[in-house]
């Protein structure tokens, strides 16, 4: 007996079983029927179907095989741009046999990569046009270079709508065979943010811990979700920089977080009602973790940008005396 | 002969001021002879010219040894190691004890001599007789597997009434005047290296045989000194200049990344108001995000400014100037880092696996989908089991996502449940 992840065991698998973005869905199919695509860009926020409806599309193209017509590729994973041409050279080069005269890339994350890199990515797109078509995702479109927006039809993917997400968590209840409380199912909703990849993987770790309530999903995610960030809160807020460095390094060398997760996180923590500290401090601190975001992309080293960080909240913990 | 020959200490007693070395090392060496050692080699490291190779030589001499030397710097070709490879692993015989000295370790360069630290490695693993390292920085990113096989040893930079006191002798078995405030000042050019005091001395009573200050002035000239990180970081920190602190950030030879883990590490040791470690912290912020500038666009220019955030900005976050002395201890995070290496190259695997899967990135694999699996491990092993026997992960992954119930969740892997 074996069992996958739900998130990949339940992925659509073609465009009929996309049960969201449906206008987009439609356009696609439309694409299909012609056996013609133009290069797209795919953008909207994460868990919202980007990747899957791009398989979704090549498998209604090229039938169940459709993994050897296309490339895929993560920027974020791959994040020089030699590595990404030489793949797409090698890929692009042989021609396809079949009704459909291209081959699909798909780079995932593209807004992760540099500006240089896309002028490379949009040379790369020029040369190979004839027998590929690109589709990028992204999460911040702004982020896509000019130039590429303007060759590609741009999608724009929408969050996931409260009914989307619980109808779609309950179809999987019941083909699980676990008893699900509805409200636990809107919890998972509200705590994924519309994020459905990271819905399913709140309730399937629900459900192995037995039936799906409210309880439950609140356990499940303090489990999975260090409490160190908010007592790295806490010690930074109470002059003890020292240990408050600690957790940080909890959190980053064995919860394997990156920088921008814990500046995220705790972002998150600071405007949660727990937390006590005056309104104007609320806002110095969440302008300064804006800061340490930015130079945390700009920068080098993510411990230093977050120690600052927390030297910054012991600083501002001693004036207010928390 | 030059002198610094000449008048190599013949015993342990006649190397100066190295007390706590020679006794820890003494105690290696007679841990060795009774077979109880519990690591087979020393790496021993100090500033230049504080007597590293002299007190081995010194104690091989005292204690009879039979000396085989290496100099890992310029031995770099595969033979050479193997020579003393096989030398290593061969037990004393009919010519009495062996002790192998193999010097400078850290002139092994990172990119050229690849595989030269597993080499030597290898020749610690294998060897039958007592192996002693020597390196001006023992803290070199490429040297961390020879730190984590070798006892780490220390020997103090020479303070210039040491210097003085070698120099007073040697003025005397050459039959030198010397005036006292003459080898005080080779002493304070020397910052602590003999070697260089003693070549100085030389040069200077080559010129005339009566050693004045004006002597050594007109012979003598500072060196460039390369320091340890801690020794640096001493400089930086109570710095009364600018030139001062900024020339801290490039005096060691470390990597600017490798030193600013140092200054990370100790802004909070060395300051102690929230108002100076941010001000520091703020200084030492700007400086990463130069280096991460120049990392990106690969334009040089910039590294002056990340240099002056670093030394100076750094130094003048405080709000008064004190002298402070303070300890510079080897960055804990480094130490951290390298106890976790296994652990990150798991969720590196674990993440490669799934992403293909998921069909996402590996970041949303560590960050979304393997806290929540670790979750089904520790709690549910015998669901964790079917999802492992799904994806068949190796052993190793289920024991680091499983932690304390890795053997239930193994035991239902091979024996599912009906």
């Amino acid at each position: 007996m074996s069992e996958l992840l739900w998130a990949e065991k339940y992925r659509p698998e073609t465009l009929d079983e996309v049960v969201n973005q449906k206008e987009i869905v439609e356009r696609l199919k439309r694409f299909v029927a012609e056996k013609n695509i133009p290069h797209m860009l795919f953008a909207g926020p994460p868990g919202t179907g980007k990747t899957t409806i791009a398989h979704a599309l090549a498998h209604d193209l090229y039938g169940k095989n459709y993994r050897q017509y296309m490339l895929e590729l993560n920027a974020s994973d791959e994040r020089k741009i030699e590595v990404i041409r030489t793949k797409v050279k090698e890929f692009a080069r042989s021609r396809v046999v079949g009704e459909v005269p291209f081959k699909i890339v798909l780079l995932d994350e593209a807004d992760n990569m540099t500006s240089d890199a896309q002028q490379a990515l949009r040379r790369l797109m020029e040369l190979y046009s004839g027998s590929t078509r690109f589709i990028l995702t992204a999460n911040y479109p702004s982020k896509i270079i000019e130039p590429i927006q303007s060759r590609c039809a741009v999608f724009r993917f929408t969050s996931l709508k409260r009914e989307d997400v619980v109808g779609r968590l309950s179809y999987i209840c019941s083909q699980e065979k676990v008893a699900c409380d509805e409200k636990a199912l809107n919890v998972i909703y509200e705590i994924s943010e519309g994020d459905m990849r990271r819905a399913i993987n709140i309730l399937q770790s629900a459900a192995a811990l037995g039936e799906v309530n409210e309880d439950v999903v609140y356990k499940v995610v303090g489990l999975a979700h260090p409490k160190e960030v908010r007592e790295m809160i806490q010690l930074a807020l109470s002059g003890n920089f020292i240990e408050a460095r600690k957790k940080l390094r909890d959190l980053m060398i064995n919860y394997g977080l990156s920088g921008v997760d814990v500046i995220k996180q705790v972002h998150r923590e600071i405007f949660n009602h727990e937390v006590k500290l005056p309104d104007e401090v609320k806002v110095m601190i969440a302008d300064y973790a804006g800061e340490i975001q930015f130079r945390l992309v700009e920068g080098a080293d993510d411990e230093i940008q977050l120690n600052a960080f927390l030297a910054r909240l012991s600083l501002l913990g001693r004036k207010v005396k928390v | 002969m030059p002198w610094i020959i000449k008048y190599r200490p013949k015993h342990v007693n006649d190397v100066v001021n190295q007390d706590e070395a020679k006794q820890k090392l003494i105690a290696w060496l007679k841990a060795w002879e009774e077979g109880k050692v519990e690591k087979k080699a020393v790496l021993l490291h100090g500033p230049a010219g504080c007597g590293k190779t002299s007190l081995v030589e010194a104690l091989a001499r005292t204690f009879k040894y039979q000396l085989f030397e290496m100099n890992a710097s310029d031995s770099r070709r595969k033979a050479d190691i193997e020579r003393i490879a096989k030398m290593a692993s061969q037990t004393s015989g009919l010519t009495g004890r062996k002790l192998i000295l193999l010097d400078e370790v850290d002139g092994l360069d990172p990119h050229a001599d690849e595989g030269g630290v597993e080499a030597l490695l290898g020749v610690i693993k294998n060897t039958r007789n007592p192996i002693i390292m020597t390196a001006n920085n023992p803290y070199r990113e490429h040297l961390r597997p020879l730190r984590e096989v070798a006892e780490v040893i220390q020997m103090k930079r020479l303070s210039e009434k040491d210097v003085v006191s070698v120099l007073e002798k040697i003025c005397k078995a050459e039959n030198l005047t010397c005036d006292p405030a003459a080898l005080k000042e080779i002493a304070k050019r020397s910052e602590g290296d003999m070697r260089s005091a003693i070549n100085d001395l030389e040069a200077a009573a080559a010129l005339n045989k009566k050693v004045t200050v004006d002597t050594v002035k007109a012979t003598t000239a500072y060196r460039n000194r390369v320091y340890a990180p801690w020794e640096a970081l001493q400089k930086l920190f109570n710095a009364t200049y600018i030139f001062q602190a900024k020339e801290a950030t490039t005096s060691t030879d470390l990597s600017h990344d490798e030193f600013i883990t140092w200054i990370n590490e100790h802004i909070p040791t060395y300051y102690e108001t929230p108002e100076e470690i941010w001000r520091a912290y703020e200084a030492l912020s700007r400086a990463d995000v130069y280096l991460g500038r120049i990392i990106k666009s690969q334009n040089w220019d910039l590294l002056s400014y990340a240099l002056e955030m670093m030394g100076p900005g750094v130094a003048f976050a405080r709000t008064a100037y004190k002298y402070k002395w303070k300890p510079f201890k080897m960055p804990e995070r480094i130490k951290l880092l390298a106890e976790s290496r296994r652990s990150r190259e798991y969720r590196e695997a674990l993440a490669e696996i799934l992403a293909a899967r998921l069909l996402t990135s590996k970041a949303i694999v560590m960050s979304d989908v393997i806290p929540y699996l670790r979750v089904i491990f520790t709690q549910n092993p015998a669901y964790a089991a079917k999802i492992a026997r799904g994806y068949r992960l190796p052993e190793e992954l289920v024991t680091w996502l499983a932690g304390p119930r890795a053997k239930e969740v193994l035991g239902y892997v091979k024996k599912p449940k009906k």
